[in-house]
């Protein structure tokens, strides 16, 4: 018959002890940088995995297909694409189900074990097939090894009717060809970076219709700071599935195209915030900016509420997007910008809706960047 | 004796009265406050911005009216605005029951938890769209005030009316303001009471 002898007692209260310790502590314990190593050869014939399609439309898209035309995209342009058996055992192996960002640890596995030297994340924000159709695709080129950064970032927001011209004869009514323009417009972007040309600028931003109603930059921000920014999902009011993850996703993109902001890659961020068990019900409070600030490596944190991000099926409808952020200082951990904006598509469209903005993407990727002009400036 | 009508002043009349009508169809846009007149507000370097109870069939109005006025407040450089997040984290420990109306026992244990000068607690009492006939338009009705909480006792108390339907809504059926340009307006509105 089985008995505990006492003399081991004290031997596993010591074993149970050091077993709960070794669950409590965390895998890495450095503060996580974007800016620690320099940043890695960019070029086209750099091996490239394709990691599956996020979806965050909150409806039933084909995504394998997407995700398809994308890399057929992709190595038309000359990239090198990691094979997809490579891929499918890394990712079954370790386990990954979270495809909308990249962590530490996965990106150096990922590295030492394919050889990919990054990871394409492409997030679905919006796939509707009805005529007009409309998709909105978002893709970040994250490297791999020790110190994985956002090396490039860009968004795509159309809509079939969004230029219809004389006689409707630009109108796109099929969903793949639409598809297939947010695609190449995608790569052509990819490419573009991958041959110097650093990240495309979107030259016809009305930042003025689009400007914050109301914000409001610390004077202890220097003009000629550059910030490394950790944007954390924003709290979600919103009728819309998934617009936290998005908006972040918008700022993150955003601050790419500046070269005042160092991004945190968001899996990163999320990867710490499941560590450090913070869970943000009701904004994100000082004690949660505290226990970011020690593991991540950043001078501000970003945070905020999206009350709407709205799109619209068929014709008839209006995109809107209403949103507040705040940015929290590392040193004084107080609030040092903070901006509120909102807009609907039809703003300042007085005639034969030319100039509406049909996609919550295109809005809120305008918005963005007018909002950032006023923390940047 | 025959009496000459003067039509001048017939017309007159008749002009005057149109004024007035038209006058009343104006659109509602009212503003109350109470300043405390001892109260130095320049020793107030920080406030919490409770959240605001919701009195209408709208589910997030307070929380939209909230935020709006928070950053609104913080946008001008007069006074820190406590994250939001935090404020919750303050409220969740001090074990605050209703937060929009707190009593002083938990204004009391909240600034023990949460070192501020003021809290200022609001209620949105009208907020969304009102119709008549076959016009509508957005309108918002809120009250907001500060409780200093060294003396525990209201220091500043505000409350406007903001959009309801114009003339120009019942002639054009325009529809009226958004209601976030109506809501930014209402707020600033109120925080001008607060600056005077």
């Amino acid at each position: 018959m089985f008995s505990i002898s006492f003399s081991f007692k004290p031997v596993s209260i010591f074993v149970t002890f050091f077993i709960c310790l070794s669950g409590c502590s965390l895998t890495n314990n450095q503060a996580i940088s974007a800016a620690d190593d320099d940043p890695p050869v960019v070029e086209k014939k750099m091996l490239t995995a394709v990691l599956p399609l996020n979806n965050l439309s909150g409806t039933p898209v084909p995504l394998e297909d997407i995700r398809q035309r994308l890399i057929s995209s992709f190595k038309k342009q000359g990239l090198n694409i990691l094979a997809e058996d490579v891929l499918e055992t890394f990712s079954v192996k370790h386990r990954i189900r979270y495809v909308g960002g990249i962590d530490e640890i996965t990106a150096r596995d990922l590295r030492y074990e394919t050889g990919a030297d990054a990871v394409l994340i492409t997030s679905l924000e919006l796939y509707s097939d009805i005529p007009p159709p409309k998709i909105a695709l978002t893709c970040r080129l994250v490297s791999t090894g020790n110190n994985p950064r956002i090396l490039w970032m860009d968004g795509v927001g159309l809509a079939g009717d969004d230029s219809v011209g004389i006689l409707q004869l630009s109108l796109i009514e099929d969903p793949r060809e639409l598809l297939e323009k947010a695609v190449q417009q995608l790569s052509t972007s990819l490419g573009e970076y991958l041959e110097g040309k650093g990240h495309s600028m979107d030259s016809q931003r009305d930042l003025i219709k689009f400007w914050p109603k109301a914000f409001y930059r610390s004077p202890i921000l220097e003009p000629d700071w550059t910030f490394t920014v950790a944007v954390v999902p924003f709290l979600n009011l919103s009728e819309r599935r998934f617009a936290g993850e998005i908006i972040a996703l918008n700022f993150v993109e955003q601050m790419m195209t500046q070269k005042k902001f160092s991004v945190i890659e968001p899996g990163i961020v999320r990867q710490v915030l499941l560590q450090m068990r913070i869970v943000m019900d009701d904004g994100i409070s000082l004690a949660d900016v505290h226990d970011l600030f020690s593991k991540l490596n950043a001078d501000l944190i970003l945070a905020g509420i999206i009350f709407d991000y709205q799109d619209y099926q068929g014709i008839s409808g209006k995109a809107k997007v209403d949103f507040s952020a705040h940015a929290l200082e590392r040193q004084i951990r107080e609030v040092v910008w903070n901006c509120q904006s909102y807009n609907e598509g039809d703003y300042g469209v007085f005639f034969f809706d030319w100039g509406q903005v049909k996609t919550a993407h295109r809005m809120a990727s305008e918005m963005v960047a007018s909002a950032l002009e006023t923390l940047a400036e | 004796m025959i009496k000459v009508v003067n039509f001048a002043n017939i017309k007159k009349l008749v002009f005057f009265t149109i004024i007035v009508f038209l006058l009343g169809c104006a659109p509602g846009a009212s503003l109350t406050y109470y300043h405390d007149p001892s109260m130095d507000f320049a020793a107030i370097r920080s406030v919490a911005v409770m959240p605001f109870e919701n009195l209408t069939r709208e589910p997030n109005a307070g929380e939209r009216v909230r935020d709006v006025f928070a950053n609104s407040l913080l946008s001008t450089g007069a006074v820190y605005v406590i994250p939001l997040g935090e404020v919750s984290r303050g409220i969740a420990r001090a074990g605050m029951l209703n937060p929009a109306v707190p009593s002083m026992e938990e204004i009391g244990k909240f600034v023990g938890i949460i070192r501020v000068d003021a809290i200022i607690t609001g209620t949105v009492t009208e907020y969304g769209e009102v119709r008549s006939g076959a016009t509508s338009a957005n309108v918002i009705s809120m009250n907001v005030q500060m409780i200093e909480v060294q003396a525990l006792r209201i220091v500043w108390t505000a409350s406007a009316t903001k959009g309801g339907i114009s003339i120009w809504d019942r002639l054009f059926g325009a529809g009226g303001e958004p209601m976030n340009d109506v809501t930014m307006k209402a707020v600033t509105d109120v925080l001008d009471k607060l600056f005077i």
